[in-house]
């Protein structure tokens, strides 16, 4: 009785199912499909009809494998999605922007046209939101199959809180306004400086870092203010924020750093005219105390401020240490 | 099975009561097909693909036991269930009575809220 379609029919069901399965399932499968030709016939129906007809009824042999597999028929389901969800948000956003930061800055440093900084950093952050958004969700699929419980409970003690913002308003206000204070330094010191010998400009920031690096510390002091009204507004420091703020916090610490050690950060002019002549020396190779020092302050700095993010982040379900 | 509307909510209601059907219909030994017209002929109609691996799943779950039978020109698998399986049914039993008679209150003509009163 077994004609060519249902045995098409139970080969594509069988051969996407663990090897054990398959012949107790084609044995079976090929039963009931002759029970139900046999049943189709007694009541009247031509041989081929009823064979169509049982086929139709037992429906795509794929979703029919996957009930016997017992295999989701999703990609991510409900177990999953939220923690996808938050975590591709949170990563689409930070991952490219760092790849096209340090592109641009890599670019802009080895004198590349302003277009192609541009077309570089832009492409940068498409493949690397395309790689993120893919191996993210492969990630998913798999804990999907596997079952694997991540041990994340929701709990109400993450629900942000309205009435007990973590900084004030005037907290705020002085913290935007220092980086406006930061932002307007690096220009003021470009454009008008702060050293005018004989009413000439002559920066204390080494004017090759003009305008690559420059735009790429004040993009950075930007991502801390909208990092500074996020908190606000949400009221406390989250997983995610704190995130974001570690990633800056290091790219502005690798950023300067890597200036220091090269010797590229300060202006040799401004050494020359205006420090040399006091008795302090900078060394190319950023041996001496004034820059040890700097390289101190910055490491502990970023330290201090990648820590204080995530103890307020981790610690904000007792309010009073706060 | 009817039709329309109130398709999704229907099914919805009907999902598991196929399970309890299964486990009280094979305290004799069925087999697929057979098990599908028992099914459709008492008033429990399910499609065979949601039947088939349902068994299967049962039998995983050790609510079901199962023989081939190959006595017959055509061999057969045969389910059973198990005493898993009978004290899942007897839970599954009393759930319903249960829930029938939380709907016996709701329906009742003094309302359900005729204990407030």
């Amino acid at each position: 009785m077994t004609a060519p379609l249902t045995t098409r029919y139970i080969e594509a069901t069988v051969k996407s199912l663990p090897a054990h399965l398959q012949q107790d399932v084609r044995d079976e499968l090929s039963g009931s499909i002759a029970d139900a030709i046999e049943s189709h016939i007694e009541q009247g129906a031509l041989p081929a009809d009823a064979e169509k007809a049982v086929l139709l009824e037992l429906g795509d042999p794929s979703a029919l494998a996957a009930g016997y597999a017992d295999r989701p028929l999703h990609l991510i389901g409900p177990k999953y999605y939220l923690t996808w969800q938050r975590l591709l948000k949170i990563l689409i956003v930070v991952i490219p922007l760092c790849a096209a930061g340090g592109t641009a800055i890599a670019k802009g440093l080895a004198g590349s046209s302003t277009i192609d900084v541009l077309l570089g950093a832009a492409g940068i952050a498409l493949t690397t939101a395309v790689h993120v958004a893919f191996w993210v969700t492969v990630v998913f699929v798999i804990l999907e199959r596997t079952g694997t419980d991540l041990g994340l409970a929701w709990d109400p003690e993450q629900l942000p809180d309205p009435e007990a913002p973590s900084g004030g308003r005037v907290e705020l206000g002085f913290e935007l306004g220092f980086l406006a204070l930061g932002a307007g330094a690096l220009l003021w010191d470009r454009f008008i400086g702060f050293f005018r010998p004989g009413n000439e400009t002559v920066s204390i920031l080494n004017p090759g870092l003009w305008p690559w690096v420059i735009s790429a510390l004040l993009v950075i002091l930007a991502v801390q203010a909208a990092l500074a009204i996020a908190v606000h507004v949400k009221g406390r420091w989250t997983l995610s924020l704190a995130v974001i703020n570690t990633v800056i916090a290091l790219a502005f610490a690798a950023i300067v750093l890597t200036l220091i050690s090269r010797g590229e950060l300060i202006n040799p002019e401004f050494v020359d005219r205006a420090l040399t002549p006091n008795n302090v020396t900078i060394d190319a190779d950023g041996s001496s105390v004034l820059t040890t020092l700097l390289t101190l302050g910055i490491a502990a700095a970023t330290a201090w401020e990648i820590f204080d993010s995530w103890r307020k982040a981790l610690g904000h379900n007792s309010p009073n240490r706060r | 099975m009817s039709t329309g509307e109130f398709d999704i909510h229907l099914q919805e209601l009907r999902r598991g009561t196929i399970v309890l059907a299964c486990l009280t219909l094979l305290s004799t030994p069925g087999y697929g097909y057979g098990l599908l017209e028992d099914l459709e002929r008492i008033g429990f109609a399910t499609d065979a693909n949601t039947l088939y691996p349902l068994l299967r799943r049962l039998e995983k779950q050790g609510y079901l036991v199962s023989e081939w039978n190959t006595d017959e020109a055509r061999p057969r698998k045969f389910y059973q269930t198990s005493d898993a399986g009978k004290r899942l049914e007897q839970a599954l039993i009393t759930e319903w009575r249960e829930l029938n008679a939380a709907f016996s209150t709701l329906n009742d003509p003094a309302g359900p809220h005729a204990e407030e009163n």
